[in-house]
């Protein structure tokens, strides 16, 4: 035992053995939530958590167990996809955002190309004959269609329909797997 | 030796039987596979894992396998948890943009309807 009257930390306890004083597991399984370790042991195992610890400088140990009890969770919540199906669902999000956030952009080009023409076309009113001022109206709806028109396919795109490339568990994976570099293109 | 072994059984130094459990996932010619999921997990629990889940789901387990051990190797301290962290941080700064740019749109329009008014007064 580590000392009069403390208890064997969680791990030890699950382990069936005597917890050291310089045990490795201890400051990180308390005994009073076995179900932390119970959940690495299942997923890693004992032995694996204790390499892996001791392969880490100790100001780093802590963030390391905590996301392996995320990891180990994930896994035995979806045992297929574990924590690449929250990735996978992640990135979707990022890419519905995204396209939102490009027909917002777009929106507010409309808007902005909309105010210029009224306001030149205030002020150039009183000396255009009406041949002028038909032309220039015609030309002002085209540039303000053809704005609507990419307004209404970026909307077509952030509502799904037209074919855009979600990201599944599966192309995540081979995309990680065959160039490790493109790991950035999740988060930029 | 039975050169025909899976990357497994060749890592593990063990006769590769018909029914091993590893051999359609760690094909021979791909050792760092095997070695990487391992390493993380170890030979008994990948075993433990696959054996638990339906035959049509084990391919699609494997990979995730290998993507979670290939980001614990890179980085031992988060793991896949820092790609995930990553995501979230970018889901929140394109949220932040999209209401930004929402508000700028429902201002204009204000203004634009407002113009229009003083034009007709």
């Amino acid at each position: 035992m580590r000392g009069p009257g403390s208890s064997p930390c969680a791990s030890c306890k699950l382990l069936r053995r005597r917890c050291a004083k310089e045990c490795i597991f201890a400051p990180y399984f308390p005994p009073d939530d076995p179900h932390k370790f119970a959940i690495v042991h299942k997923v890693f195992g004992a032995s694996n958590v204790s390499k892996m610890l001791q392969e880490l400088p100790v100001h780093q140990r802590a963030d390391a167990v905590n996301s392996l009890v995320f990891e180990a969770n994930a896994r035995v919540r979806d045992p297929v996809y574990g924590c690449v199906g929250a990735i996978s669902y992640l990135q979707n999000q990022v890419t519905q955002l995204q396209m939102q956030l490009a027909v917002a952009q777009t929106e507010i080009l409309c808007i902005q190309m909309q105010h210029e023409p009224t306001l030149q076309s205030h002020h150039e009113v009183f000396e255009l004959d009406q041949d002028d001022k038909a032309h220039l109206l015609h030309s002002n709806n085209n540039s303000i269609n053809n704005c609507n028109n990419n307004y209404n396919l970026a909307y077509a795109m952030s509502s799904g329909q037209l074919n855009s490339n979600f990201a599944s568990p599966s192309s995540i994976i081979q995309m990680q797997m065959q160039d490790p570099l493109k790991q950035e293109s999740l988060w930029t | 030796m039975n050169p025909k072994r899976c990357a497994a059984c060749r890592y593990l130094r063990r006769r590769c039987p018909k029914d091993c459990v590893f051999s359609p996932y760690f094909p021979p010619n791909n050792p760092e596979k095997f070695a990487c999921v391992h390493r993380i997990y170890g030979a008994g629990n990948v075993s433990k894992m696959l054996q638990q889940l339906p035959v049509q789901t084990r391919a699609e387990v494997v990979e995730s396998l290998c993507f979670e051990a290939t980001c614990r190797i890179e980085d031992p301290v988060y793991g896949c948890v820092g790609i995930i962290s990553l995501l979230q941080t970018q889901i929140q700064k394109t949220e932040n943009l999209l209401a930004r740019t929402q508000a700028e749109i429902a201002v204009a329009q204000t203004k634009h309807s407002q113009n229009q008014h003083s034009e007709f007064m």
